[in-house]
């Protein structure tokens, strides 16, 4: 369904991603491993093209394009099918968390206030917040900003949702909460790709492990394979070092 | 000689008050919104890196900001003419400080626009949102309250630069009070009594700023009585 070839970025003169290959299918929900500084993040920004890529190629559903040439156009229209959810939330402060929801729908897609006013809390329902719809960002913790982060993500029916580090800026206490959310989606068979370095999520929830480093797929399999029987010495060293440094 | 002195000064408060009313506040208001007209338009070309507008917003701003206002006003009123450029006074006067003061409050809503978090504009690019939508919805409600002081603090600089106008024979305020000085040869106490009068503007004004933004600050709004949740 959603697929990026040969994906080349570099930052000044540090290569973050040399030649990825990535794909997801439907109703499939991939996790991204990696340590940090692997470009996993970066990988996820070019899929949205919140960074350009400097080589490759996306294929998505009908729209295949050189992900150097795409037009803002072309990009705001394959978006459209994007939900996309931050390390730092990133809502609308300016806005109640309704609001946040709606307003993918009301302004981007001109959906009548009505109905998007009910899709909105019914997302709201659906990530535990349908109580908070009217309060700003600002009088919410962390993980409740960022459920309403994910409503909001998911109010516009995306094909795929695309989570960057979702709970890294939460307390651990709060990380339960966003998590529970997201293994919830997970099991209703929304297609998902997560950047994460919850172990026990990608585990649970994901069905298949691409583990990252410098730039590349170093590996890449099913969860219970990758975790079980890792085949890349690297891997092995990776799960070693995070499960020994697990809380 | 006292009972004089005070006679003048309750009459001419008067005859100072009503063009300071008619003149001064219309032109400061008029000069105002035309210079945020203005600021926004150049703060914009600036944030939205338009090629060449950008450029010229630079220009203007560094011309603007580097010369001053007095002159600013006399090329106007009095060098123009001789292009051919015949102004009113009172058209030029708001001209001369809606241009000049446009520079200063790009400068401020241009550092407004840069303080609203990065993150927000790549979340309103996800959810689908234009750059114009982004700018209307997300952008502009969250730098307004920003700017808000600074652009309040050049409009009280302004009601006091708009005391320039009597030189290019806008008859306001401050002209009027020139006027009495030299009829009635009291010039300490007249220019006395028309500095009370700006102040008195300027107090007011101070007293919208503190009221507005009490209601600027959008947790506020629609909350008052809830108790924010304690963050961890």
């Amino acid at each position: 369904m959603l697929q990026v070839k040969n994906v080349h970025k570099s930052f000044d003169d540090l290569d973050v991603l040399k030649g990825v290959e990535f794909r997801v299918d439907k109703g499939e929900v991939v996790a991204i491993l990696g340590p940090s500084g692997s470009g996993k993040t970066t990988l996820l920004r070019c899929i949205s093209f919140l960074e350009r890529a400097e080589q490759g190629e996306i294929l998505f559903d009908e729209y295949q394009y050189d992900m150097t040439k795409v037009t803002p156009k072309q990009i705001r229209e394959m978006r459209m099918h994007m939900g996309f959810v931050f390390q730092s939330f990133n809502l609308f402060r300016n806005m109640t968390a309704l609001r946040n929801v709606m307003e993918g729908l009301v302004t981007a897609r001109k959906i009548p206030k009505a109905e998007a006013e009910r899709t909105a809390y019914e997302m709201l329902q659906k990530v535990g917040m349908a109580d908070r719809a009217d309060y700003y960002p600002d009088q919410l913790s962390g993980g409740q900003q960022q459920r309403v982060a994910i409503a909001r993500a998911m109010a516009p029916g995306p094909r795929v949702l695309l989570f960057d580090e979702p709970t890294s800026a939460l307390d651990p206490e709060l990380t339960g909460e966003v998590l529970d959310v997201m293994k919830k989606l997970a099991y209703e068979g929304t297609t998902m790709v997560v950047v994460t370095h919850e172990m026990g999520f990608a585990r649970e929830a994901a069905n298949r492990i691409v583990f990252m480093e410098g730039g590349v797929v170093v590996e890449e399999g099913r969860a219970k394979d990758f975790f079980e029987n890792p085949k890349e010495e690297r891997t092995r060293q990776f799960l070693q070092r995070v499960l020994e440094n697990r809380v | 000689m006292t009972q004089r002195l005070a006679e003048i000064l309750i009459s001419s408060f008067t005859k100072i008050l009503i063009p300071g009313i008619r003149v001064t506040i219309p032109l400061t208001i008029l000069s105002f919104a035309f210079s945020l007209v203005l600021a926004l338009l150049l703060a914009l070309f600036q944030v939205a890196d338009v090629p060449v507008l950008k450029q010229f917003s630079q220009i203007y701003i560094w011309i603007f900001r580097g010369t001053p206002l007095l002159v600013q006003l006399f090329i106007i009123f009095f060098g123009l003419p001789s292009l051919g450029i015949m102004l009113e006074a009172f058209p030029s006067a708001v001209i001369a400080f809606g241009m000049n003061l446009a520079a200063y409050n790009a400068e401020v809503i241009r550092a407004a626009i840069l303080a609203v978090p990065k993150g927000q504009t790549e979340a309103a690019y996800l959810v689908g949102l234009s750059y114009p939508q982004l700018m209307a919805r997300v952008v502009i409600p969250q730098a307004f309250p920003i700017a808000f002081p600074s652009l309040f603090n050049n409009l009280i600089s302004l009601v006091k630069d708009t005391s320039l106008a009597s030189s290019i024979t806008v008859v306001e305020l401050f002209t009027t009070a020139q006027q009495i000085a030299a009829r009635t040869f009291e010039p300490f106490a007249l220019y006395c009594e028309a500095a009370v009068i700006y102040l008195i503007f300027c107090t007011v004004l101070t007293w919208i700023q503190a009221a507005v933004e009490k209601k600027l600050v959008w947790e506020h709004k629609e909350s008052t009585g809830r108790k924010k949740p304690i963050l961890g």
